[in-house]
C-alpha cells in the first residue's frame, strides 16, 4: 500500500510539469459568433476608452502646464462651458452609444437558441461537471464528464442546473458565463466557427476547490461529432483480458458506490459517470493530463491534487492498481 | 457671575472652558471619553490599522499567487484570507475611515464643539473595535469565513459551510453596521442642527455636503444588508428556508439583499472622498472650487442613482434580459455626475500655479487611478462584455482602480492635509513624495496587468493555477508590484509616526485655506473654538482675514458643556443644547450588545440575555441626570 | 495670533437666554429619533419586498399544508396597537398642559395595552400549527412576528421607565422631550405593525388558490 501511494507521488511528481498541450481559455482568442461579438465590443470600448483616458489627462495636463507658465484661470463662463461639454455632453453622447450598441448585441446573445440547436444538460458539482446530451424530446442520451464535445457551426444550447451550490459554466473562447443557481435552470447557447479543444472554468467560488473546477470543450467537424456522441451512447466493452476482468471487480468493489460504468454493477451518481474515461484529455476536473501515470496518482491520492474534494483515498496494493489501470484502459 | 465669563477673555475664564471639555486622561478614563476629536481620531487610526492587516493579507495571498501550482497556502486558509481581506477593507477600513474623518472634521467645519450625541459616537467606536478585534481572533484561530466578503449563499449557508466562520461573519457585519449607522444618524443630525449661525446649506463646506450625502446613504443602504445578514444567520442558526430553494426560499433573493446595499456601499465610501478632493484643490488653489451647486447636486444625484445599480453585479445569474438593461442605463448614468465633479475639478486647476505638496500629489493621482476605473467600471456596465470579464480577474482590477483611486488617494490627500491640524506637527514632504512616487507607480504595475489576466481567463478566487495556463509570468510581476506598493504605503506609515515627534511645527492654518477648521489652533483645543464663529459667506477665513473683524457667539457657560443648536436650513440660532460629560455607559453597552452578538454563535439564548442587559445599559445611560458640571468634584 | 490675543471680539449672537429645553424639532434627539425610524422604517421595507419576492418565485402561496393564519387575534393586536398611539398622544397633549397625573395615567395605559398584545401574541405563537424550518413560508411568519413582538417590548418597556419618571414629577410642559421622541418610537412600532399584518395575514387569503 506504501508502495503504492510512493508510486503515485512519483507519477504526479514527474508528470505534472508537463501539460502537452496548453489549452487556453482567453476571450481574446474567440472561437464562436458569441465570442466573437463581444470580442469586437471589447475593442470598440479600449479604444474608446484609451481615447477618453489620453483627452482627460491631456487636458490636466495642459492646464496645469499653463498654470506653470502664468497664471491665467479660466473664467467662469468659460468654465461652465468646459463643464458642460466635456462633463456631460460628450459623455451622454458617449454613453448612449456604448449603451445601445452593448443593448442591441446583448439581446441577440441573450435570445432563445434556433430550434435545430443541440441539446446539453451541464451539472455543476463540487467541484466537477456533469454532462448530459439529450435529444428532441428531453430525454438523455449520452452522459459524461468534464469534457464536452460539439459540433462546429451548429447551435449548441446549454441547460444550467447546479447539484448543490452556485457555479458558473465559462468558456471564454466560446461564449459568456452563465451562472448555474440551484432551484433555477438557466440556458445559455453558442455556435462555435472553428474545430478546436477549449477550457472552460467555473466562475462562482464554490468552496475549497473552486480553483481546479475546470473543463473542456472540444469542437468538431458535424460528421466526427456524431460519431463520438454515438460511441458515448454505447456501454462499456466487456474487459477480455484477465488483467481488465480483474481490474474490473477492484472497479466494482472500491469505486462503484460513486461511480458509474454503464454495463457494468458500478451504478454510483455522487461522482462523474467513467463509461468513457480513457477517451477523455484530462482527468480531474481539468487538472491533470489523462496519462496512467497521473491516473494512478489520482486514484491513490486524490487529496494530493485536490485537497478537500470529496474522492477519499483509496489505498490498493500495486497489484490491484495495475488492474485497475488496464481495466481502466479499455474505458475508451 | 458664571455667565459673565463665557465672554470673558480672561485666561482664568479659558482654562475653566477647557477643563470643562477636558477629556480626562488615564487608562480607565479612556474608556469614558466621549469628545468628538478623539472618538475621530481613534476611528481614523483604528481603521488604518485595519488597512495594514488586509493589506498584509493581501501581500501573503500574492506570494500564494506568485508562481502557478504553489503550495505556501492550502486552499482552506487563502479562502480565508480573500474573504478577510475583503471585509476588512470595506467594513474595517473604508467606511470606518471616511466616518473617522467625519466625526473629527466636521464639528470644527461647522463651527461647533462636539457632536449631536457624544455618548453614542463613543458607542459606535466600541462597537466597531469589539467586531474587528473578534473577527482577526477568528482569523487567528483558523476560524475565518471563507465564502468570500459577499458570502453568496448556498455555499455560505448551513449545509456548506458549517463551521463557526460563516457564522462570526453574520454576527459581525450585522454588529458592525450598528456602529456605521450610529455614525450615520450623528452626522446627519449634527449638520442639520448644530451649524455656526449664518452658515446657511449654501454656504456649508463641500466636504461637509458630501459627509451628509454620505450619511443619508448608509442610513437607506446598511440596513439592507442587516436584514440580510439576520436572515442568513436565522437559516443558519434554526435551519429557516430564507436562502434555500428546497423550502421555497431562493439562493438570488440573498444577492439582492447584499448588493441592493453592496452597491451604494462603494458610493458611500466614495462621496466622502470627493468632498476631499475639493477641499484640498479649493486649498492649492488659493481661490473656490469652481462649481459648488454643480458638486452638491453632482453628489446628491451619485447618492441617489447609486441606489438603483445593484443588479449590474448579477448580470450573469439568469435573470431576464429586458430587466438587467435597466442596469446598464442607470449604471451608465451615474458616469455622468462623475464626468461633471472631474471637470469641474480640472477648470478649477486649469491655468493656475499650484503648489505640489503631497496632498495636491495624491488629488492628481486619484485623476488618473479613478478616471481608469471609471472607464472600466463603464464598459463592465455593458452586459455582453461583462457576461466574460465578470467574477475574472478584470474585475479584480476594475474594483482596485476605483477603490484605491476613488478612496485611498483621496483618503491619503486628506491624511496629509489634515494631520497638521490634528497632530500639529507637518508630515515630511520628502517622504510624502516618495510615498506617492511608490504607492502610484505601485497601483498601476500590481492592478493593470489583471485587466489582461481578466480577458485571457482567469477566474477570482482562486488559490492557485495551473502551469500550462500562460498566467505565470504576469502574476509574477504583480507580486513583485505588490510589495512596491505596500512599501508605498509603509512610508506613510512611517512618515505618520516618526512626524509626531520630528515634524515642523504646523500652525493654526500652515496651507492657508479657507475652512473653519483651520482657525481652531493644531492640534484643536479642548473647546474647539475659544468662541463659537458667525460666518458670512461660503469661505469664512478668505473673506474674512482680520481676526478682530469676524464675529462671534456668546452666551455659553464655560462651566459646562452647551454648544448652540440652530435652525434647519438658515442656521439661525434657536436654543441651546447640554452637552454630557465623560461617561463609562457607552463602553458598557457595546461590551453588553458585543456579548450578545458574539455568544448567539454558540447559544442563541446569549442573544436573548445581551438583549435584555441592554435594557439596564440604555436605561444607565439614559437616565436623567443633572447637566454635568467641570466645577463639581465627580 | 489667535482669537484670545484679541481683547474685544466681536459678538453678534447672544446665547445667554436662548432655551436649555427643547419640545420638539428644536431637539437635535428629535431628529435622531427620526433617524433610527428612517433605519427601522429600511428594515421593513426590506422584510415586505423579500416576502412579495418570494411569494413570486413560490408556485403556491401559501404552500400546501399551511393554510393561511386565522384573522381574529392579529386584527384584535392591531387595534389595541392603534388605540395605544391615541392614548400615546393623550399623554403627550396631557404634559403639555402640566395635567401630570392625567400624562402618568394615560402612559400607564398605553404599556397596559402594549402587555395585554404581547400576550396575545405570546397565545398566538402557541397555535401556529407550521413550523419555521420546513417552508419560507413558516420562516417569514415566524421571523417577522418574532421582529415586531421585540420592537413591542422594546417600546413597552422605554415607556414604562418614561412612565415612573412621570411618577417622579421628572417631566412637565418644558422638559419634555423624553416623552416626544418615546411617543413618535411608539408611533413607529404601532404603525409598522400594519404593513405585518397585511403580508402575513392576508396577502396569504388573497394568493391562496381554491381548495388552499
Amino acid at each position: 500500500m506504501a508502495a503504492g501511494c510512493g508510486l503515485a507521488a512519483l507519477c504526479l511528481l514527474s508528470a505534472g510539469a508537463t501539460a502537452q498541450q496548453i489549452v487556453r481559455q482567453s476571450a481574446l482568442q474567440p472561437a464562436s459568433t458569441q465570442a466573437q461579438s463581444i470580442e469586437l465590443l471589447w475593442w470598440i470600448m479600449l479604444w474608446a476608452g484609451v481615447a477618453i483616458f489620453l483627452a482627460v489627462m491631456a487636458l490636466l495636463a495642459w492646464g496645469l502646464w499653463r498654470g506653470q507658465q502664468h497664471e491665467a484661470p479660466l473664467g467662469l463662463t468659460a468654465s461652465k462651458k468646459f463643464v458642460l461639454l466635456a462633463g456631460v455632453a460628450i459623455p451622454s453622447v458617449v454613453l448612449v452609444i456604448l449603451v445601445g450598441g452593448s443593448l442591441f448585441l446583448g439581446r441577440s446573445i441573450a435570445s432563445a437558441p434556433p430550434p435545430d440547436a443541440l441539446q446539453v444538460r451541464v451539472t455543476g458539482w463540487m467541484w466537477w461537471w456533469q454532462i448530459e446530451y439529450l435529444d428532441s424530446a428531453g430525454n438523455v442520451t449520452a452522459t459524461t464528464a468534464n469534457e464536452m464535445h460539439v459540433p462546429v457551426e451548429r447551435p449548441v444550447a446549454v441547460e444550467l442546473v447546479s447539484g448543490d451550490v452556485i457555479h458558473s459554466f465559462w468558456v471564454p473562447q466560446l461564449q459568456g458565463k452563465t451562472d448555474m443557481v440551484p432551484g433555477k435552470t438557466n440556458h445559455s447557447w453558442f455556435v462555435a466557427t472553428e474545430a478546436g479543444e477549449y477550457r472552460g472554468q467555473c466562475a462562482e467560488f464554490c468552496g475549497l476547490q473552486h480553483a481546479l473546477m475546470a473543463f473542456v470543450v472540444v469542437a468538431q467537424p458535424e460528421a466526427e461529432f456524431n460519431a463520438w456522441l454515438d460511441h458515448q451512447a454505447e456501454p462499456a466493452p466487456t474487459p477480455t483480458t484477465d488483467a481488465a476482468q480483474a481490474g474490473l471487480a477492484v472497479f466494482e468493489q472500491s469505486c462503484g458506490q460513486c461511480h458509474r460504468v454503464q454495463g457494468t454493477r458500478a451504478v454510483g451518481v455522487l461522482g462523474p459517470d467513467l463509461t468513457h474515461l480513457a477517451s477523455r484529455r484530462t482527468l480531474a476536473a481539468a487538472t491533470l493530463v489523462n496519462n496512467p501515470g497521473h491516473l494512478a496518482g489520482w486514484i491513490g491520492d486524490p487529496q494530493r491534487v485536490k485537497p478537500g474534494n470529496k474522492m477519499p483515498r483509496t489505498p490498493l496494493s500495486p497489484q490491484d492498481m495495475n488492474n485497475l489501470l488496464t481495466y481502466l484502459g479499455t474505458l475508451e | 457671575m458664571t455667565r459673565q465669563i463665557t465672554y470673558d477673555q480672561t485666561p482664568e475664564a479659558t482654562e475653566l472652558l477647557s477643563r470643562t471639555w477636558q477629556s480626562p486622561p488615564g487608562f480607565v478614563s479612556w474608556f469614558t471619553h466621549v469628545n468628538q476629536r478623539q472618538i475621530g481620531y481613534r476611528f481614523v487610526v483604528t481603521s488604518l490599522i485595519f488597512f495594514a492587516l488586509a493589506g498584509t493579507l493581501a501581500l501573503i495571498m500574492r506570494l500564494q499567487l506568485i508562481a502557478p501550482e504553489n503550495t505556501l497556502l492550502g486552499a482552506d486558509f487563502y479562502n480565508q484570507l480573500f474573504t478577510m481581506h475583503g471585509t476588512t477593507m470595506m467594513f474595517f477600513f473604508a467606511v470606518p475611515a471616511m466616518e473617522g474623518l467625519g466625526i473629527y472634521l466636521v464639528p470644527l467645519m461647522i463651527g461647533t464643539r462636539d457632536m449631536s450625541f457624544p455618548r453614542l459616537n463613543a458607542f459606535g467606536y466600541y462597537v466597531y473595535l469589539i467586531a474587528g478585534i473578534s473577527l482577526f481572533v477568528a482569523l487567528f484561530l483558523g476560524m475565518a469565513p471563507a465564502a468570500g466578503w459577499f458570502s453568496y449563499v448556498p455555499l455560505a449557508n448551513i449545509a456548506f459551510s458549517p463551521g463557526k466562520g460563516m457564522d462570526f461573519w453574520t454576527s459581525m457585519i450585522t454588529f458592525i453596521e450598528i456602529s456605521a449607522l450610529a455614525a450615520a444618524v450623528e452626522l446627519i443630525v449634527t449638520i442639520l442642527k448644530q451649524r455656526a449661525p449664518g452658515m446657511t446649506l449654501n454656504r456649508m463646506p463641500l466636504f461637509v455636503w458630501s459627509i451628509l450625502v454620505m450619511s443619508f446613504m448608509i442610513l437607506f443602504a446598511m440596513p439592507t444588508v442587516m436584514a440580510g445578514s439576520v436572515l442568513l444567520a436565522l437559516d443558519r442558526a434554526f435551519d429557516m428556508q430564507f436562502f434555500v430553494a428546497s423550502g421555497g426560499g431562493d439562493p438570488l433573493l440573498w444577492q439582492h439583499l447584499f448588493w441592493f446595499f453592496g452597491h451604494p456601499e462603494v458610493y458611500i465610501i466614495m462621496v466622502p472622498a470627493l468632498g476631499i478632493i475639493s477641499t484640498v484643490i479649493a486649498t492649492f488653489t488659493r481661490k473656490p472650487v469652481f462649481g459648488y451647486t454643480a458638486l452638491v447636486l453632482a453628489l446628491v444625484a451619485t447618492g441617489f442613482v447609486s441606489f438603483g445599480l445593484w443588479v449590474h453585479h448579477m448580470f450573469t445569474t439568469g435573470l431576464p434580459h429586458l430587466g438587467l438593461s435597466f442596469f446598464t442605463a442607470a449604471g451608465a448614468m451615474i458616469a455622468i455626475p462623475s464626468g461633471v465633479q472631474i471637470f469641474c475639478w480640472i477648470a478649477s486647476l486649469w491655468g493656475d500655479r499650484i503648489r505640489y505638496a503631497t496632498p495636491m500629489l495624491f488629488v492628481l493621482g486619484f485623476f488618473a487611478i479613478f478616471v481608469i476605473g471609471g472607464l472600466t467600471g463603464v464598459m463592465v456596465a455593458s452586459i455582453p462584455f461583462d457576461t466574460q470579464v465578470h467574477d475574472s480577474y478584470f474585475v479584480v482590477a476594475h474594483l482596485h482602480y476605483v477603490l484605491i483611486g476613488g478612496a485611498v488617494f483621496p483618503f491619503f490627500a486628506g491624511l496629509y492635509y489634515w494631520y497638521p491640524k490634528m497632530t500639529g506637527r507637518l508630515m515630511s514632504e520628502r517622504l510624502g513624495k516618495w510615498s506617492f512616487a511608490l504607492i502610484f507607480i505601485g497601483t498601476n504595475l500590481t492592478f493593470f496587468p489583471m485587466h489582461q489576466l481578466g480577458l485571457q481567463g482567469m477566474p477570482r478566487r482562486i488559490y492557485t493555477y495551473l502551469e500550462g495556463m500562460g498566467w505565470g509570468d504576469l502574476n509574477f510581476a504583480i507580486t513583485l508590484a505588490a510589495f512596491v506598493l505596500a512599501t508605498g504605503f509603509l512610508l506613510t506609515l512611517i512618515n505618520a509616526i516618526v512626524s509626531r515627534t520630528r515634524g515642523a511645527e504646523a500652525g493654526d492654518n500652515p496651507w492657508q485655506a479657507e475652512t473653519l477648521e483651520w482657525a481652531a489652533t493644531s492640534p484643536p483645543q479642548n473647546y474647539n473654538f475659544r468662541h463659537l464663529p458667525v460666518v458670512h459667506s461660503r469661505n469664512p477665513l478668505w473673506d474674512q482675514p482680520d481676526l478682530a473683524r469676524r464675529q462671534y457667539v456668546k452666551g455659553l457657560r464655560a462651566d459646562r458643556r452647551e454648544l448652540l443648536v440652530t435652525t434647519l436650513l438658515e442656521a439661525q440660532p434657536q436654543s441651546v443644547l447640554i452637552m454630557p460629560g465623560p461617561s463609562i455607559w457607552p463602553f458598557l453597552l457595546a461590551l453588553v450588545v458585543g456579548f450578545g452578538f458574539l455568544g448567539f454563535m454558540f447559544q442563541p439564548l446569549l442573544f436573548v440575555v445581551g438583549f435584555a442587559l441592554s435594557f439596564f445599559a440604555i436605561a444607565g445611560w439614559l437616565w436623567p441626570r443633572k447637566p454635568w458640571l467641570s466645577t463639581q468634584e465627580n | 495670533m489667535a482669537i484670545s490675543d484679541v481683547t474685544a471680539p466681536q459678538f453678534s449672537v447672544d446665547a445667554t437666554d436662548l432655551s436649555r429645553f427643547h419640545g420638539g424639532t428644536d431637539a437635535p434627539v428629535w431628529w435622531g429619533i427620526v433617524g433610527l425610524i428612517l433605519i427601522e422604517m429600511s428594515v421593513v421595507a426590506a422584510f415586505v419586498i423579500s416576502y412579495f419576492y418570494l411569494v413570486m418565485v413560490n408556485p403556491s402561496w401559501p404552500p400546501t399544508g399551511h393554510p393561511a393564519s386565522e384573522l381574529l387575534w392579529p386584527t384584535a393586536s392591531m387595534m389595541l396597537l392603534l388605540v395605544s398611539c391615541v392614548t400615546m398622544y393623550l399623554a403627550g397633549k396631557s404634559v403639555n398642559q402640566d395635567r401630570i397625573t392625567a400624562f402618568v395615567c394615560y402612559t400607564w395605559a398605553s404599556v397596559a395595552l402594549a402587555s395585554v398584545v404581547l400576550v396575545i401574541r405570546w397565545q398566538q405563537f402557541q397555535t401556529f400549527d407550521f413550523s419555521w424550518n420546513d417552508h419560507v413560508y413558516g420562516s417569514l411568519v415566524w421571523t417577522i412576528s418574532g421582529f415586531h413582538f421585540l420592537h413591542v417590548v422594546s417600546a413597552a418597556t422605554g415607556t414604562s421607565v418614561v412612565a415612573l419618571l412621570g411618577m417622579l414629577n421628572f417631566f412637565n410642559s418644558k422638559q419634555r422631550i423624553g416623552v416626544v421622541v418615546d411617543t413618535l418610537y411608539w408611533n413607529f412600532v404601532a404603525l409598522a405593525w400594519i404593513p405585518f399584518y397585511l403580508i402575513l395575514y392576508w396577502v396569504p387569503r388573497m394568493t391562496q388558490t381554491a381548495g388552499g
